[in-house]
């Protein structure tokens, strides 16, 4: 990995896969994987959340990067983790029909989330934090 | 590079592009409606046809595209409208009237009514071009989505200045070459601004709706710019009456349709969400429609029934790739919007999530309704029945819409009432 952008890109793929999977199997009835593929995606996702959250952005405005597009990322993770909660209450008292069109909501609110960092944010953090990629990167990598 | 425009406020109102959504779907019935006035479809420059096809492509598609690239430039490129309520008035209100106007001078012959057709939609139009050129050269983001919009707006600038020398020069009598004119204004606002805003759309939210695995990169870079390269060919080419041009011209818009046509189809085939939805099928019909109509125009080349497979092609790619895609993106922007705009309030507990605003049987019955449309539509030259289903298809269609449209404003209205209450 060399940039932040791609470095983070691969993660949201990651989170993507987990979040079809945890669908796919809620959508068949199968519960049983439906619990562990949802909880799966839950952990990605708070993971994903946290590098950005506890490392990315602090990182980049102490770099004097933008406040107001961090501003608004940190809003949709808080959007994002309502409805991964209100999946969370699906999934627990089985309801499919609920389930399905929470995950289709999240689905548009997390795509149209990622655009934004991949075609804006990610390149200006590239941008003003070249020179301590790595050290970012282990610190991200580090976040459980 | 701007960060600016990534803001909160960056969403234009929920009320700009439903407005557009809200009307478009009428001018479908109004057309369905001028094809019961007009004799059948067999001649493509009856004037009832030309009205007709002008409700869908100005009224119906244009509508559709002016508002929903309000809502979408934020998220592909970064950068909304400037001043979005203004520019809706000033695209919207233009655009009804002046619809109406050339559909009215057209069945009537009316001269004065072209005139104001042509004053309005230049207006309209005018109003849209800069607005869609502010935003780009605004834009935070420089990819492949934005070089294929801004090829598509300057395919319409062309497109729309050719129509209005067209509808000048119909109402003053002017001796123009009015063939050779009108294939270069159909070349470009098909081929040139709906084909390349699909293509620029899609790269984003192809991958985006059913997570596939992105465009390559050959075809995301090389598209738009060949298929804008072919337009200038082919205009060239019709202009000076060079055919082996055209024939170049015409193979290489070809090859590019149908690459994206396969692309697209292969990539859905590779999608990780495994779920199919209404709106998957109608872009799925969406790529194999545009596949035929490509090679219906290829056809054009070779075959001796030149003219049957020009206007198939035509017909195919309005009806079978254009409506089928817009119909699918409606169907996911709509709901999203409802609940986005509901969302971002205080309160959210009993915000429908989006399968709670338009129920997913109807955007089903839609899209069987929409087949059987496009196959009266391929049967309409050899059965004069067809013709009628076809009027009648286009009709319940835009009622289907106008209901399902409708259904999103009032979840929309109910909802925010009641959590206006709490």
């Amino acid at each position: 990995m060399n940039t932040i952008a791609e470095f983070m890109s691969t993660d949201h793929r990651a989170c993507d896969l987990t979040f079809a999977t945890a669908e796919q199997a809620a959508l068949t009835n199968s519960l049983s994987k439906a619990e562990t593929a949802f909880e799966t995606f839950r952990q990605n996702m708070q993971r994903h959340f946290r590098m950005e959250e506890e490392v990315l952005f602090p990182a980049l405005l102490d770099a004097g990067g933008p406040g107001g597009p961090v501003q608004v990322m940190r809003m949709e993770h808080a959007q994002m983790n309502e409805l991964i909660e209100l999946m969370a209450a699906a999934v627990a008292n089985k309801n499919t029909q609920e389930y399905s069109g929470l995950s289709e909501t999240l689905l548009i609110v997390m795509q149209q989330h990622n655009l934004k960092e991949e075609q804006i944010l990610y390149p200006i953090a590239d941008r003003i934090l070249a020179a301590e990629l790595e050290s970012l990167f282990s610190r991200m990598q580090a976040i459980q | 590079m701007s960060t600016v425009s990534l803001s909160t406020e960056q969403a234009p109102p929920i009320s700009v592009p439903l407005r557009f959504f809200a009307v478009a779907p009428l001018f479908l019935v109004l057309a369905a409606l001028i094809g019961i006035m007009g004799d059948g479809i067999a001649d493509a420059h009856t004037p009832a046809l030309l009205a007709a096809t002008h409700c869908i492509t100005l009224g119906f598609i244009g509508m559709i595209m002016f508002g929903a690239m309000q809502q979408i430039l934020p998220v592909v490129i970064g950068s909304p409208m400037p001043s979005s309520r203004l520019v809706a008035w000033f695209s919207l209100l233009p655009l009804i009237f002046g619809t109406l106007s050339l559909s009215g001078g057209f069945l009537l012959g009316n001269s004065v009514l072209l005139h104001l057709a042509s004053v309005l939609l230049g207006l309209a139009f005018l109003v849209f071009i800069i607005a869609s050129l502010v935003s780009l050269a605004r834009a935070a983001a420089r990819n492949t989505t934005a070089t294929a919009i801004l090829l598509s707006v300057l395919a319409l600038t062309a497109a729309v200045t050719l129509g209005i020398v067209l509808a000048q020069g119909y109402a003053s009598g002017w001796p123009l070459d009015y063939p050779k004119l009108a294939a270069a204004h159909i070349s470009l606002a098909l081929g040139g601004w709906v084909m390349l805003l699909i293509v620029g759309v899609s790269y984003q939210v192809v991958p985006m709706f059913q997570l596939t695995p992105a465009y390559p990169k050959w075809l995301s870079v090389g598209l738009a710019p060949a298929l804008f390269s072919a337009l200038l060919l082919n205009l060239a080419s019709n202009y000076f009456e060079i055919h082996t041009l055209e024939f170049f011209a015409v193979c290489l818009f070809c090859l590019c349709a149908i690459s994206f046509a396969l692309v697209t189809l292969r990539l859905q085939f590779r999608r990780r969400r495994r779920v199919t939805d209404a709106t998957l099928n109608f872009f799925r019909l969406g790529m194999i429609s545009l596949l035929c109509a490509a090679l219906c125009a290829a056809a054009t080349l070779i075959a001796p029934a030149h003219e049957y497979f020009r206007q198939l092609s035509i017909v195919i790619f309005i009806l079978g790739f254009a409506l089928s895609v817009i119909h699918g993106m409606l169907y996911k922007i709509i709901p999203f919007l409802v609940w986005f705009h509901l969302f971002r309030g205080g309160v959210k507990k009993g915000v429908p999530n989006m399968k709670e605003v338009i129920p997913e049987h109807w955007m089903w019955r839609h899209l069987w309704l929409h087949i059987a449309t496009l196959l009266a539509a391929l049967l309409a030259s050899f059965w004069d029945a067809a013709a009628w289903l076809l009027i009648l298809g286009l009709s319940l269609q835009g009622v289907v819409l106008s209901i399902a449209i409708f259904t999103g404003i009032m979840v929309y209205r109910r909802t925010y009432q009641r959590l206006a209450k709490v």
